[in-house]
C-alpha cells in the first residue's frame, strides 16, 4: 500500500514551499517533495535577495502581475513569520546621455503604470545624497519601496509553516517515475518509494523540465542563466547602504550593489547562459566583470576586503514570461520558468495557484486553524541574541560564540539544529543560521560547527 | 564581575606574555579574554617543533609552547575567561564582551591590550575561481582544528596541494602528513621558497611537487567534493588531480571587532596602528603581536607582548 495524498507539490524552493504552505490552509493531504538533501537547495540559494515592489518586469505579463501582489503579501506575511526586511530603497543611474533618455522613459512608464512613490532625481541630488557612486550622474530612477530581504530564512519559514499546518516535506525524494492511476499520478523514486496523489504540481525550478519530461510533456526548454556574485566584508556597508543599479540595456538588466539583511554589500549578478545547469562555478570572466561594475558605480569598493564569491543559476526558458499551465484534466499544473523573481513572486505565484486549483480541482475552503511560526530574525539590523538580555538570561549557550566573525553562539545553531524541519548539510545549516557567512567563511569555526552538526545528526539517527 | 585594572584580548603568545610580564612588575588584577574554549592561541593546534623561538630558552612544539605560556601566569591573579568575545571597544577604554560566564556586558579597564592576532586568507578572500565543493578547501587553520579536535575529513580526501610555501605551510604539511594524507604538491606565486630552504628541501625528500611563480586558476569540483584544481605556472595551464586544497598564509590581522569603534588601522599593513610603546590612538588601549602586523613567529609575538607588558606597567604607574 503506497502513501496517499491529495496533492503532491514536487519541488521546495521559495516557490514550491510558498505553494506548500498555502495548501496547508486547506483540509488536504499534501506533500512537498525535494529532490536534495535539503529545502532552497538550488536556484533559491543564489539570488540578489531584493524583494522588489515588481515595476522591472514586463508590464501586462503575468509575471509583473504575481510580484506586484508577492510583494503586497510579503509586506504583511513576512513580519508575521519573523522575517526581517529593509527599506533600503533602490536607484538606477544614468551618467550618459542615452542612458539619461533611457531613464526619463522608464520612470514615466513605470508611473504610468501605476508606482507613484518611483521618481526622477537630479543628479546633483543624487551626489548630495550619495557621494558614493562615480561623480557624473546626469539623473536617476528613485524607487524608495524597493526592500532587502532574508532569503535563506524565507524559503525555510514557508516549509516551517506548511510543516507546522500539517504538509508532509520528504526529502531527499527525486521523482524518478510518473504514472498515471485512477485518482491522479503514482509517482516514484530511484530507491524504490511510491505515493499517489490526486493532483501533482511541478514547481521543480532548474529541473521542471526533467519533471514534465516524464509525464511527455515540453511546452519550454531550459535556458539556465548563471549569476555570479562577490560579497563584500561589513565595512564597505559604510560607504554604500542602497540598492543601486545602472541604467539596462536592451541585452542585460546590469549588475546591481546592493546591502544585504546580514550587513554586507553584494555586487552581481553576472548574466550568462549555460549548458550546464549545474555549473555554478566562478570565472575569471565574471569576476572581471563585477570589478568593472564596481569600478563603474562606486569606486571606493574598489579595495574593500571580500568574503566570498559564487554564483547563482537562474531557471529560465525559452519564453520571457511564467509558464504556469493548468492541465487538470490531466491532474496535473505545471509552475516552471520563474526565471529570476522567484523570491518577490512566490507568494503572488502561491495564491494564483490556489486559484486555479480551489474549486477547480477540489471544492474546499481554507478550514484549518493556522498554527503560527516564527523563524529566528537574522538580520544584522535587529538586536542579536548575544545581546539579548532576556535571551542570555534564560540561556547563556546565547553568549558562547562559535562563529565568531558573524557572532553565531552556540545556542543559535543548537535551535537550528533542533528544528522540525532541521538542516541537512552543513550549508544548509550555514543558511539557517548565518554562521560560517563571514570574512573567514567558517575556517575558523568550521570544525566546532561540523561537530555540533554530526553530535545532532547521530541523535537523530538514534 | 568587578572591572579588572588590565583586559587582556586573546590569550594567545603575545597577550598571555604581556600578562606574565605584567604580573612580574608587580601589576594585579589582569583579566584575559579568549573567544576559543581554551587558552594558548594557535601554537595550541601546530603539533610539531619550531615554536618560541627567541623568548623560550629552547624552541618547543606548540602545544606545549602554549601550555608553558598558560602555566606562567596561573595563580598570579590573573584571570582567564574563555569562549567569551569581545564585540565593540570605545573611547574610556569600554569594552562590551559576551561569554556564558560573564554574560553580556561592557566593562572599563584602566587599560587594554589587544592581542588579538591573524587569520589567513581563504579561497573567498583570495578570489580564486572554479567551483565552490561543500567538502575539501580548507585553510591550514581549519585543517590543523580538524586534526586537533578529531573532526573526521571527508571519506574521499587522499590527497592534496598546498597553496603557499610559508613556514605556515610547511606546518600544514606536518599535520597532514601525520594525519594520513598524501601532499601531491606546493604551489607559490613567488620565485622562491619563503620558509627556510632547507625545509623546502625536506618536502622534496618525501615526494612533494613544489611549482614556484605558479598560481591556481580554478577549483574544480565533482559530487561536491575537490576533484582537482587548475594551475597556472611556468610549464603552462595544468589541472592537478586531487581531494583537497589547503590555502596557507595570506596573513590578515584579526581586526574586525573594532574596525568600527575608534582605534585606528595601520593602512599599509592591515593590523593596528601603535606607536613605540605599543599604544593604539585610543588612550589606555596598547595592541601587541600579530594584530599589529601579521607573519611573525610566535616566539617574535611573545616577546612583543613582554614589552607591551613593560609598557603598560609603566603606564599605570605613571596614571597612579
Amino acid at each position: 500500500m503506497s502513501a496517499q495524498f491529495d496533492i503532491a507539490v514536487i519541488g521546495a524552493g521559495v516557490v514550491g514551499s510558498a505553494i506548500a504552505r498555502d495548501l496547508s490552509r486547506y483540509d488536504l493531504k499534501v506533500v512537498l517533495l525535494e529532490a536534495n538533501t535539503d529545502l532552497g537547495d538550488e536556484s533559491s540559494k543564489g539570488n540578489s535577495a531584493l524583494m522588489t515592489e515588481g515595476h522591472d518586469t514586463p508590464a501586462g505579463s503575468l509575471e509583473r502581475d504575481l510580484v506586484v501582489r508577492g510583494y503586497q503579501r510579503y509586506m504583511t506575511e513576512a513580519p508575521q513569520l519573523g522575517l526581517p526586511m529593509r527599506k533600503t530603497g533602490a536607484i538606477m543611474l544614468a551618467w550618459t546621455d542615452e542612458q539619461r533618455a533611457t531613464v526619463e522613459k522608464l520612470v514615466e512608464e513605470v508611473h504610468s503604470e501605476g508606482f507613484h512613490n518611483v521618481h526622477l532625481l537630479e543628479g546633483y541630488e543624487v551626489a548630495r545624497r550619495w557621494p558614493q557612486f562615480r561623480p557624473g550622474v546626469l539623473c536617476a530612477q528613485w524607487m524608495p519601496d524597493e526592500i532587502i530581504a532574508d532569503p535563506f530564512s524565507t524559503p525555510y519559514a514557508y516549509v516551517l509553516d506548511a510543516v507546522t499546518n500539517g504538509v508532509a516535506f520528504w526529502r531527499p525524494w527525486r521523482v524518478s517515475r510518473a504514472e498515471r492511476n485512477a485518482r491522479g499520478w503514482r509517482l516514484s523514486n530511484n530507491r524504490g518509494d511510491v505515493l499517489d496523489a490526486g493532483l501533482v504540481i511541478n514547481a521543480g525550478g532548474i529541473r521542471a523540465d526533467m519533471v514534465e519530461s516524464l509525464v511527455g510533456h515540453s511546452d519550454f526548454v531550459m535556458r539556465p542563466r548563471r549569476g555570479q556574485y562577490i560579497l563584500l566584508d561589513k565595512p564597505a556597508r559604510a560607504i554604500h547602504d542602497i540598492i543601486a543599479y545602472p541604467t539596462p540595456t536592451p541585452a542585460s538588466r546590469g549588475i546591481l550593489i546592493s546591502p544585504t539583511i546580514f550587513g554586507n554589500v553584494l555586487v552581481g549578478p553576472t548574466a550568462e547562459e549555460v549548458e550546464d545547469r549545474d555549473d555554478r562555478g566562478v570565472t575569471e570572466a565574471g569576476l572581471r566583470a563585477l570589478r568593472q561594475a564596481i569600478d563603474d558605480m562606486v569606486p571606493s569598493l574598489r579595495g574593500m576586503p571580500v568574503n566570498t564569491i559564487y554564483a547563482g543559476m537562474r531557471p529560465a526558458t525559452n519564453h520571457s514570461d511564467y509558464q504556469i499551465i493548468p492541465r487538470f484534466d490531466e491532474r496535473w499544473l505545471t509552475v516552471a520558468g520563474i526565471r529570476s523573481t522567484g523570491f518577490s513572486g512566490a507568494l503572488g505565484i502561491a495564491e494564483h495557484v490556489m486559484s486555479l486549483v480551489f474549486p477547480n480541482v477540489f471544492d474546499k475552503q481554507p478550514v484549518n486553524p493556522v498554527r503560527g511560526v516564527r523563524v529566528p530574525d537574522l538580520s544584522e539590523t535587529s538586536i542579536r541574541p548575544w545581546a539579548d538580555p532576556e535571551k542570555i538570561g534564560a540561556d547563556p549557550a546565547y553568549t558562547d560564540m562559535l562563529c565568531h566573525c558573524e557572532r553565531i553562539s552556540v545556542g543559535e545553531v543548537r535551535d537550528a539544529l533542533n528544528s522540525p524541519v532541521p538542516p541537512a548539510s552543513i550549508k544548509a545549516l550555514k543558511r539557517r543560521t548565518r554562521a560560517m557567512f563571514g570574512r573567514c567563511q567558517g575556517f575558523y569555526c568550521g570544525a566546532r560547527v561540523q561537530a555540533m552538526f554530526d553530535e545532532a545528526k547521530v541523535k537523530r539517527d538514534a | 564581575m568587578r572591572d579588572p585594572k588590565v583586559l587582556i584580548v586573546g590569550a594567545g603568545p603575545a597577550g598571555l606574555a604581556a600578562a606574565a610580564e605584567l604580573t612580574k612588575r608587580g601589576v594585579s588584577d589582569i583579566l584575559i579574554i579568549d573567544r576559543d574554549d581554551a587558552p594558548g592561541g594557535l601554537p595550541r593546534f601546530c603539533a610539531h617543533p619550531g615554536f618560541g623561538i627567541g623568548y623560550s630558552a629552547i624552541p618547543r612544539f606548540g602545544p606545549e609552547f602554549s601550555a608553558r605560556l598558560v602555566r606562567a601566569v596561573e595563580d598570579k591573579n590573573v584571570r582567564i575567561l574563555c569562549s567569551t568575545t569581545m564585540t565593540a571597544l570605545d573611547n574610556g577604554p569600554a569594552v562590551s564582551i559576551t561569554g556564558p560566564e560573564c554574560g553580556y556586558r561592557i566593562i572599563k579597564p584602566r587599560t587594554v591590550i589587544l592581542a588579538t592576532g591573524i587569520r589567513e586568507a581563504n579561497r573567498g578572500n583570495r578570489m580564486v575561481p572554479g567551483d565552490r565543493p561543500e567538502a575539501g578547501v580548507l585553510t591550514t587553520g581549519l585543517l590543523q582544528q580538524m586534526v586537533a579536535r578529531s573532526v573526521p575529513f571527508p571519506a574521499a580526501m587522499k590527497s592534496i596541494v598546498v597553496v603557499g610555501t610559508e613556514h605556515v605551510s610547511f606546518s600544514a604539511i606536518w599535520t597532514a602528513h601525520h594525519a594520513g594524507l598524501k601532499v601531491r604538491m606546493m604551489v607559490d606565486d613567488g620565485p622562491r621558497i619563503s620558509s627556510f630552504r632547507p625545509v623546502g628541501w625536506l618536502a622534496k625528500a618525501i615526494g612533494i611537487d613544489i611549482r614556484l611563480r605558479t598560481h591556481v586558476a580554478a577549483i574544480k569540483a565533482r559530487d561536491n567534493r575537490v576533484s582537482g584544481i587548475v594551475v597556472d605556472g611556468p610549464r603552462g595551464t595544468e589541472t592537478i588531480a586531487c581531494d583537497g586544497v589547503v590555502f596557507t598564509a595570506g596573513w590578515i590581522p584579526e581586526v574586525a571587532a573594532v574596525a568600527t569603534g575608534p582605534v585606528k588601522v595601520d593602512g599599509q599593513t592591515g593590523g593596528l596602528a601603535v606607536n613605540r610603546a605599543g599604544l593604539t590612538n585610543v588612550p589606555g588601549v596598547f595592541a601587541a603581536g600579530n594584530v599589529l602586523s601579521p607573519l611573525k613567529a610566535s616566539g617574535s609575538c611573545a616577546i612583543q607582548g613582554r614589552r607591551v607588558g613593560l609598557s603598560v606597567a609603566k603606564y599605570l604607574g605613571s596614571q597612579s
